[in-house]
């Protein structure tokens, strides 16, 4: 995709102790650097190689994706919800562009 | 988490050297035949391989993909493992392979105790029907693996 849009559907309010969902979406090709181009020549590899998410600044889940994630990659995940702060979602591609989404969440 | 910056991926039929191990973590061993079968067997040793460390099978790793799907390019994968999270007991990681892709790693999902569960859905491509392994690795080090088997009708890897 020429533009990667991350996307992420998380709560905004949840309860001490319990476990919420997050769904992590980035619109990407995930360009494998197994197919050719119709001159034949090898179409370089190009993936979102990391995910991460950190919660108050402490890194609680990550992925190291490889060629075989498919396009467009989804993660849902499951997260404690410890105290209220900042979600913040990254993802790495290849070559080192980051992409990140940040969201507030709040715990009573 | 563990900072990886291996970039390298283990192709189906690649002999193994020690030379050639690429990232930390990776043992070098030198596979002398290709790893070719589907015998559970030779699952297990493509894991010893891929960790230098022996899996055992494990009813508390589940995981869930379609026996059948017709589309290989995004195959559903769900997967969960029976762990309190504590500091002493819990999932450090969990590897998923597919030995019949051209590039068998799919992808490593690392939790945290306390903060994440060992619980993750996402979509994969599949080059053909094989058995999908997932290969939890446990705080004391223990690899606990259990596998699937998906048909898939299209290469999502071409």
């Amino acid at each position: 995709m020429f533009n990667p849009t991350p996307r992420v559907q998380v709560p905004s309010v949840a309860a001490k102790g319990e476990t919420f969902q997050v769904k992590a979406l980035i619109s990407h090709q995930m360009e494998t650097g197994l197919r050719r181009d119709p001159k034949g020549e090898v179409i370089p590899r190009k993936i979102i190689n990391k995910f991460a998410c950190r919660y108050n600044d402490i890194v609680v889940f990550g992925v190291d994706l490889r060629e075989a994630m498919a396009a467009n990659p989804y993660i849902e995940f499951y997260l404690r919800a410890t105290e209220s702060g900042q979600l913040e979602f990254i993802w790495e591609e290849d070559g080192g562009h980051t992409y990140a989404l940040t969201h507030q969440l709040t715990v009573g | 988490m563990v900072e990886e910056t291996n970039t390298a991926n283990f192709t189906r039929r690649a002999v193994l050297t020690a030379a050639a191990g690429a990232g930390a973590g990776l043992a070098g061993g030198v596979l002398i035949s290709p790893v070719d079968a589907s015998d559970g067997d030779d699952d297990v040793a493509i894991v010893k391989q891929l960790t230098g460390k022996t899996p055992v099978e494990s009813d508390r790793v589940h995981l869930v993909m379609p026996r059948t799907f017709p589309n290989g390019y995004t195959v559903p994968l769900s997967l969960e493992i029976d762990s309190p999270m504590t500091e002493a007991d819990h999932v450090h990681h969990v590897r998923v392979f597919a030995p019949r892709n051209p590039l068998i790693e799919v992808a490593r999902f690392h939790f945290v105790p306390r903060h994440s569960e060992p619980r993750v859905s996402t979509r994969i491509r599949l080059a053909g029907p094989q058995d999908v392994l997932a290969v939890a690795e446990m705080n004391d080090g223990a690899l606990l693996m259990t596998k699937t088997w998906v048909e898939v009708a299209t290469n999502g890897c071409a």
